[in-house]
């Protein structure tokens, strides 16, 4: 076992997890947490994780967690992964270890590692320009063989380094590129579209293998998804299973969880999206926690530790077959209007049996909405628990569009 | 069965919600609270989920809902913020339905808080029921509906319902008897509020004579709706044609009770009115000077002015504006209808045509609506003319930062009150005023913007006639004043209230050093030149404009307020009080350090407010006195009445400021 977990990263629901199954563990984050760290006993390491300078590196910070014994980094945050890595790096004595963390921070890079393993991905490049997304296109629409008037072929862009859908555009057309795209945007990875089913995995990983897989059904990307898998997916489980160890594979993942997006087609192909190894978002590990039974947040955490033993493992984890008879799905709130003055939830959703709970509040003032990065920040999550995956879907679906805020 | 359905599902849904924030540490609590009190605030907008939950608030409150935030503490909690929270909306309006539903199963014994038994939290709820009549009621105040969502209100309402089923509502028949009284003695001129909670006990409680609670309710009940034997059970129409039938001697009884009401409520049925009116047009002019309850000295001015009153009786007094009657009485008590200004200006106000704006405004104010509509916004204005000139001490400022003129109205009324005639008159023809100050004109259309942004029109016809023009003018003056090193008010208080307004001023607070500057010297002035010990026995002679800082009841500066030192005297238990005007008639202040100012029961008039006169000089920070006088008896002021003030001062709103040890030249 761990002499003592450092978390990368602010979460308290994480600390309350750790507190729970009381792990030596110490937080490690900006200045502004240590108050409240104090003053709750929260073991804590104030430092300032967005400088890399003489005075603040891995090899200060690791230091500074000398006296707790720290021998196992793990990264909370998407913008911690690398911390983590290069801490892990100097615990593990593996240089690797840090080049793995990079792979994480760079989609380009990733999905080249992920191509030259032999995945399914998409036509992938670095763009540098406006100009550099105008031929990405060109050549895509050549490759798809484009007539005259013919509509172009979808193509994303993405920045190389950032969680989930933050910075993501989709261009539909080469105007697309010019109104849509900022200067701002520049460099990044420009890749086509996808097709198909969208759904994550989470693979808790030890010793290299995957030792629990969650399987998270999106509805749909950046509003809603639901846990586990409904049926249909669920029958392509162990094709799934074996193209997430192959990427564990390629990647040289050996301790920690994984968070690959991939697309499943009519044709049953399944595409390798992207991927993370941090806490993914859309509360998918909460839902996945309720679901299976289990503190998602503890067991993240513990994959991480090398020295983990078999029963532990064990302990924390779900079964590799468990299969729950309870769904439990959300969908995150965005207003639809430029300007909203209350809050109001719908009759029907209260006499909807699925219905579990929601933690919208009511704007103070009337307020103004501004434009979304990404997909924004959410106002809220409603939450739904019930027996049948279809009859979720199908919730999930309509009330991404009913209105609770006027 | 429907209906069983729904509470078990939300039973299985609040379980696993309830379990979430039980199993929470503190350091989620406050985001697992958040979603329990979503699916709470689904629930309760039914009398059975308020029930359902009632049934489990001891379970709720274990999990720690209330953990962390301002309801935690029983003893804490407040009656006086229960409203406003309803009306801020969920999650607060939740969480505080949750607060009243605990302290209900304390009075019911079904929870035990260490905090408060339950007598203390019947007395808690009773207050509360008080003080959101219209919640329990279910008759929102226009406001009330403006804010909050229908489903809020639906919240709201079940809890208030759910409570006054399950608690003894003789308890808050004694705080209804004491609130109408805190209303009624301080003689408010708009006297909306204490109508609406009479007309509520009227349709929603059955009073029992025989119970000595329920006879003081009644008591103020009649005074509205059956003032005398013979208006008992008939309609206004029955009343007038029953009047007509009435021997003199009879209609003498009717004037002598309706009278004995009106002086000891202060409040005038609409029955009064309809008498007076019989009266007046068929002579029968001693039962007419009795109806207005006058002593020898007002009837001899009834008869010295009798054609000119009837007259003006005739004119503006209706049923619905019948509450000008009590103000007549007293004109007629205090001798200011013998002032021939006041008789002439209020001849010229009735003939006057009203600006359509103006027009406007009165019927936006508080006026009582004449099911026929027939009367005027002219009537109304006249009638809540003669209210002021009748009730100055009840001049009030309504939901709006217009203490100043509030004050200046009121101190226009006693001592100019041709000036205030003469102002009204002028506002409502033109919708302008122009005041001089410093030897140039203000007009007030032709300055900015006030104080007030948006006017609350809970107020009489006079005041919304005067106030926003007012309110510019004054904010003009104090730009014009501003930039002198010195409170602006020394200059304007005099400008825009009159020559009787002392030229010297007093301010703690000094503008140079940003500091309060020798405050023991402030405090000596004060004593030397307004406290009878120290001024040669000497009386307030006009309203001193005085400033003071609104403390919470922790004592913690809250900010600032225009008040009029009205007199310092001696109480009827001989402590020496400061008497003063309050213009937003609140009877339940409570400043912290136990300073309460009462409205009555220590020697006040009706309207004034009072305070120890130390507790008084504790939380002024301006006042006008006469330069000349003060420099005598400064320095007989004993340094022990001082350090009593300087103390009360220093550990309340004095820790909001830097204090400088200086003495200065006054």
């Amino acid at each position: 076992m761990a002499q003592c977990f450092a978390l990368m990263g602010w979460s308290l629901p994480v600390i309350e997890s750790m507190q729970k199954i009381n792990k030596p563990f110490v937080v490690v984050s900006f200045p502004d947490f240590e108050n409240y760290a104090k003053e709750n006993n929260i073991p804590f390491v104030p430092y300032q994780l967005n400088e890399w300078s003489d005075s603040s590196n891995s090899l200060d910070l690791a230091e500074k967690l000398k006296p707790f014994n720290v021998d196992v980094a793990v990264p909370l945050f998407e913008e911690t992964v690398e911390w983590a890595g290069a801490l892990n790096s100097l615990y593990r004595n593996d240089p690797r270890v840090l080049n793995r963390a990079f792979l994480f921070r760079n989609k380009a890079m990733m999905k080249r590692k992920a191509l030259i393993g032999g995945l399914r991905v998409g036509l992938f490049e670095e763009v540098f320009n406006r100009e550099g997304v105008k031929s990405f296109m060109t050549r895509l629409n050549e490759a798809n063989l484009q007539l005259n008037g013919e509509e172009d072929s979808w193509v994303h862009i993405k920045p190389f380094a950032s969680a989930g859908t933050v910075g993501h555009r989709l261009l539909r057309s080469m105007s697309d590129i010019d109104e849509k795209v900022e200067d701002d945007d520049f460099p990044c990875l420009a890749e086509s579209h996808l097709s198909g089913q969208e759904f994550s995995c989470e693979a808790f990983v030890h010793g290299g293998k995957v030792r629990f897989l969650n399987i998270t059904e999106y509805v749909r990307l950046g509003y809603s998804n639901f846990i586990p898998e409904g049926n249909y997916l669920n029958s392509k489980r162990d094709r799934i299973l074996g193209e997430v160890q192959k990427l564990v594979d390629i990647f040289g993942i050996e301790y920690g969880m994984v968070h690959p997006e991939w697309f499943l087609t009519d044709k049953d192909e399944i595409s390798f999206g992207e991927t993370a190894c941090r806490i993914p978002g859309g509360h998918i590990l909460e839902l996945a926690a309720k679901a299976y039974d289990f503190d998602a947040l503890a067991a993240f955490v513990l994959c991480h530790d090398p020295s983990l033993t078999e029963d532990e493992l064990q302990q924390i984890l779900p079964p590799m077959d468990a299969r729950p008879q309870t769904f439990y799905g959300n969908v995150m709130i965005y207003p639809h209007k430029n300007s909203i003055s209350k809050l109001e939830i719908p009759e029907e959703l209260k006499e909807e049996p699925y219905f579990l709970d929601h933690n919208l509040v009511p704007p103070m003032t009337t307020q103004k909405i501004s434009d979304r990065a990404g997909f924004g920040n959410h106002f809220g999550t409603v939450n739904f628990k019930g027996e049948d995956p279809d009859r979720m879907r199908e919730l999930l679906l309509h009330y991404e569009n009913v209105d609770f805020y006027l | 069965m429907v209906e069983n359905g729904i509470i078990q599902q939300n039973n299985s849904r609040l379980e696993e919600v309830l379990n979430e924030l039980k199993e929470a540490t503190k350091l989620t609590k406050a985001e697992k609270a958040n979603k329990f009190m979503g699916q709470l605030d689904l629930l309760i907008d039914t009398q059975e989920g308020i029930d359902f939950v009632y049934h489990k608030i001891g379970e709720i409150t274990e999990a720690g809902i209330f953990e962390g935030s301002v309801w935690n503490d029983t003893d804490k909690l407040v009656p006086a913020l229960v409203n406003g929270t309803y009306k801020s909306g969920h999650p607060g309006s939740t969480i505080e339905v949750l607060s009243e539903l605990r302290i209900l199963a304390i009075v019911q014994k079904e929870l035990k808080d260490e905090n408060m038994g339950p007598e203390e939290a019947s007395d808690f709820l009773e207050e509360v029921l008080v003080a959101n009549l219209e919640f329990v009621f279910n008759e929102p105040l226009e406001e009330t509906r403006l804010m909050m969502s229908e489903h809020e209100l639906k919240k709201v309402h079940s809890l208030f319902n759910y409570i006054s089923e399950r608690i003894h509502l003789d308890g808050i028949k004694t705080k209804l008897v004491e609130e109408l009284t805190l209303i009624c003695e301080q003689r408010p001129v708009v006297t909306e509020k204490q109508r609406r909670i009479i007309a509520l006990i009227k349709e929603k409680m059955d009073l029992d004579p025989e119970s000595p609670v329920d006879a003081e309710l009644l008591g103020f009940q009649n005074s509205i709706y059956c003032p005398t034997t013979g208006s008992k059970d008939k309609s206004l129409k029955e009343y007038k044609a029953y009047l007509s039938q009435l021997e003199e001697q009879e209609l003498l009884r009717e004037a002598g009770e309706a009278s004995s009401t009106m002086l000891k409520y202060g409040l005038v049925s609409p029955y009064h009115g309809q008498l007076l009116l019989y009266l007046v047009k068929n002579g029968y002019d001693k039962a007419a000077y009795i109806s207005l309850g006058v002593s020898a000295v007002g009837e001899a001015k009834w008869f010295q002015y009798q054609e000119y009153l009837t007259k003006l009786i005739l004119e503006t007094v209706r049923p619905y504006n019948c509450q000008c009657i009590y103000g007549l009485s007293n004109m007629l008590e205090n001798g200011i209808i013998s002032r021939s200004a006041v008789r002439s200006g209020l001849s010229n106000i009735r003939t006057i045509t009203l600006h359509p704006k103006v027009e406007n405004r009165i019927s936006k104010s508080n006026i009582e609506r004449d099911p026929e509509e027939k009367i005027t916004a002219l009537q109304y204005l006249v009638g809540a003319l003669i209210r002021i000139l009748g009730q100055p001490l009840g001049v009030g400022q309504g939901n709006n930062p217009t203490c100043q003129s509030a004050r200046g109205i009121s101190m226009w009324s006693q001592y100019a009150p041709g000036k205030l005639i003469n102002l009204v008159m002028t506002a409502a023809t033109h919708n302008d005023l122009t005041f001089r100050f410093e030897g140039q004109e203000i007009t007030a259309s032709l300055v900015g913007k006030g104080l007030v942004q948006k006017l609350d029109y809970n107020l009489d016809s006079v005041s919304v006639v005067l106030v926003g023009m007012l309110d510019k003018i004054y904010n003009e003056m104090m730009l014009r004043a501003s930039g002198r090193l010195e409170d602006p008010h020394k200059w304007v208080n005099p400008a825009l209230y009159g020559q009787w307004i002392q030229i010297g001023f007093a301010s703690a607070y000094d503008y140079k050093y940003n500091a309060i500057v020798d405050f023991d010297g402030f405090v000596k002035i004060f004593y030397a030149t307004s406290h009878p010990l120290y001024n040669g026995n000497h009386q307030v002679m006009y309203p001193n404009p005085v400033g003071i800082f609104v403390t919470t009841s922790t004592g913690k500066m809250l900010g600032f307020h225009a008040i009029s030192l009205l007199r310092v005297d001696a109480d009827p238990s001989g402590e020496m009080r400061a008497y003063f005007l309050n213009p937003n008639n609140e009877g339940r202040q409570d400043w912290g350090q136990g300073i309460k100012p009462s409205v009555f029961g220590n020697g006040e008039l009706h309207g004034e407010s009072s305070l120890p006169v130390n507790q008084f000089a504790a939380r002024m920070y301006a006042f006008h006195y006469n330069v000349l006088e003060a420099e005598n008896r400064v320095n007989d002021v004993p340094d022990e009445a001082v350090k009593e003030v300087r103390e009360l001062a220093q550990e309340s709103w004095g820790k909001s400021y830097n204090w400088i040890e200086i003495n200065k030249k006054w």
